[in-house]
């Protein structure tokens, strides 16, 4: 295995309880300083894939090498080397913040006093400080965010899991979260395997991304890869009433990939739409017709994730870890309101 | 190892610490039992005696009386409070393994069991927790009941006979080993279990059993033939006849308090034992 591999996952699979495949033999490598996200709808095994990449969960079927070593055969050294972030919240609400993060460091064999001061610099980092005493059930959700993430790194990671690490945070709170990943990225090299909903943040966050539907994996590449791959940019010219058809013309354009005429507009399909515009402007306005209105779009991740997974609303059959998430914080708002 | 569990104890006791509630609840129960049922329920074997005897004579008859009914204690309220001591460290642990449930369902659990801490530290720090607690309350009851053996007009725990330091080792035995079996009953269903309701149905389940073929509130004299026996290797009974045999006199025993230590650590060994098969599968570091 070539040292620069951080995950390395083969022929993975995991079935619930003899019936439920929720992983469906995935295959993929992850690199060492990558980060790489982890994208599906609910219910689609990202949770599951994480919890085996994690040494929370054995697999059915195939292997999970993370850092080197086989989760299967090594649990208790993977999660030493490990940060996690579990999609629901896991602070203890009666302790602090910082006994949080202490009891973390001692769960690791780290000496107390190293863990005292790892707890107080981590605090800082995340900003912390003024709330590090207070009880964690009276942190706002972008606060125990936080704080999750500094459990996470309590052991200094090389490899980070992050399952939905940003699931009910305002945009605020998510630009910090991710300011702080990528710090993290720039300063100690951290592999990052994140899963999330936001495509915007995959897109802006991830070098690689998986799309995994059903339990398998249904498209790979680099978010600009799997942009392209749909087909390049959608650009719409208006063209005033009366203009002859411009149809050919528009197909001759270097990078054009297609060309539909609907009413006064053409929809051009094609590659680096910020080059045609111009050119296509200039020969339509040399032919004689004159250009009302240009509208130009890059496909988004999520039109990629739609093209791949489909568009129809899923029925779950029973509650997926989202739902247990929410249902929890339900729960536990309604228990820190009582008190 | 040790710095895993140190961690995990001190969370325990923290969590303890930021519920005085909890704490100030778990007073209450005893304190109630101790002045209402103990003081309720009064059961006074003087008034069998045989007043047309010599005075001699009539002593004779009370102390084979209190031997037969109290075994050996001097009134039906120093009976009871021995047993309460032992009533309660078996009620105090009730809740200790749906502390883990709990933090099963607020993920907290999660997080610990994400980290390399082996299962011996996870257990272990709750078992140590877990009985500190009852222990603590049965010393207080011990505590309250000596205290009102001297308010006029309540009835309280008489000791009538010198305790030493070895009685006084005897005693705190027999709590440690009641309190450290229970405790670990009950955390390995928290363990097992995930719903709190089907803890609670299980814990009953032992729990009230336990009590009831145990001679911690009934007078012995008054227990039927049947349940006499069945309360001779009931633990609760073990731990509390321990208790009166130092307190009030070996009289009305057939064995030292020495073997009934030893029966208790036999309930506690295997007891102990399945647990420890039981949780290290339930606990292994891949599900
Ligand atoms: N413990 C379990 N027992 C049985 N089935 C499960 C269990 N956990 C998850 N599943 C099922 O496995 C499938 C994948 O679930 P998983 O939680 O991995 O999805 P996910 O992609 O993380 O979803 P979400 O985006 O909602 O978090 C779902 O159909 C879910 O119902
Ligand atoms: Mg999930």
């Amino acid at each position: 295995m070539p040292t620069n591999v951080a995950i390395e996952v083969e022929g993975l699979k995991k079935i619930y309880n003899g019936k439920i495949t929720a992983v469906d033999d995935i295959s993929f490598q992850v690199r060492h300083g990558e980060t790489f996200g982890f994208l599906g709808p609910n219910g689609a095994g990202k949770t599951t894939t994480v919890s085996m990449l994690t040494a929370g969960l054995r697999p059915t079927h195939g292997k999970a090498i993370v850092d080197g070593l086989d989760v299967s055969h090594d649990p208790e050294e993977v999660k030493r080397r490990i940060g996690v972030i579990f999609q629901e919240s896991t602070a203890d609400g009666d302790l602090t913040g910082r006994e949080n993060l202490e009891v973390a460091a001692g769960c690791f064999g780290i000496p107390g006093s190293e863990g005292r001061s790892r707890a107080k610099l981590l605090i800082d980092q995340m900003q912390l400080s003024d709330a590090a005493d207070r009880p964690a059930k009276t942190y706002s959700g972008g606060m125990r965010r936080r704080l999750e993430l500094a459990v996470g790194l309590i052991n200094r990671p090389r490899i980070l899991f992050l399952d939905e690490p940003t699931l009910g945070l305002d945009p605020q709170g998510r630009a910090g979260f991710w300011s702080f990943i990528r710090k993290l990225r720039e300063d100690d090299g951290l592999t990052v395997f994140v899963t999330t909903h936001y495509l915007d943040e995959a897109d802006e966050m991830c070098d690689r991304i998986a799309i995994i539907d059903h339990g398998k994996i249904v498209a790979t590449g680099t978010p600009t890869e799997l942009k392209d791959r749909l087909g390049g940019d959608a650009v719409n010219l208006r063209i005033q009433d009366g203009a002859p058809d411009l149809t050919g013309l528009l197909s001759g354009q270097p990078g054009v990939l297609s060309v539909q005429k609907q009413d006064g507009t053409y929809r051009v399909k094609c590659q680096k739409g910020e080059t045609f515009v111009p050119r296509a402007v200039a020969a339509c306005t040399e032919a004689g017709a004159a250009v009302l209105g240009v509208t130009v779009k890059r496909p988004s991740l999520d039109e990629v994730f739609l093209e791949y997974t489909g568009r129809e609303f899923r029925e779950e059959e029973g509650p997926t870890a989202t739902d247990r998430a929410v249902m929890l914080q339900r729960v536990q708002g309604q228990l820190r309101g009582r008190r | 190892m040790f710095r895993e569990l140190a961690a995990l104890t001190r969370r325990e006791f923290l969590k303890l610490a930021r519920n005085p509630q909890a704490i100030f609840t778990s007073l209450m129960l005893p304190l109630l039992y101790l002045l209402l049922f103990g003081n309720g329920f009064s059961f006074n074997v003087a008034q069998f005696v045989n007043h047309a005897l010599p005075p001699p004579e009539q002593q004779q008859q009370l102390s084979f009386l209190l031997d037969q009914y109290f075994r050996g204690a001097p009134n039906y309220y120093s009976y009871f409070a021995a047993g309460m001591v032992g009533f309660v460290t078996v009620t105090a642990t009730l809740f200790i393994g749906a502390n883990v449930i709990f933090d099963k369902l607020f993920g907290v659990f999660k997080r610990t069991r994400g980290t390399p801490a082996p299962s011996a530290a996870v257990f272990g720090s709750r078992l140590i927790a877990g009985s500190a607690q009852p222990i603590l309350l049965a010393f207080f009851v011990m505590g309250l009941a000596l205290a009102f053996a001297h308010v006029s007009g309540l009835h309280g725990l008489s000791v009538t006979l010198p305790v030493g330091p070895v009685g006084a080792l005897q005693i705190v035995a027999a709590i440690v080993l009641l309190s450290v079996m229970f405790a670990t009953v009950f955390l390995t269903f928290g363990v097992l279990i995930d719903v709190p309701q089907t803890y609670f149905a299980a814990v009953n389940l032992i729990n009230l059993p336990v009590l009831l073929t145990s001679d911690a509130l009934y007078p012995w004299g008054t227990m039927p033939a049947w349940l006499q026996n069945v309360s001779s290797y009931n633990p609760v009974s073990l731990a509390v006849n321990v208790l009166r045999e130092v307190m009030f006199g070996s009289g009305a025993y057939p064995y030292g308090p020495g073997v009934y230590l030893l029966g208790l650590f036999a309930w506690a060994a295997v007891l102990v034992g399945i647990a420890i098969l039981l949780v290290r599968r339930a606990l292994r570091p891949l599900e």
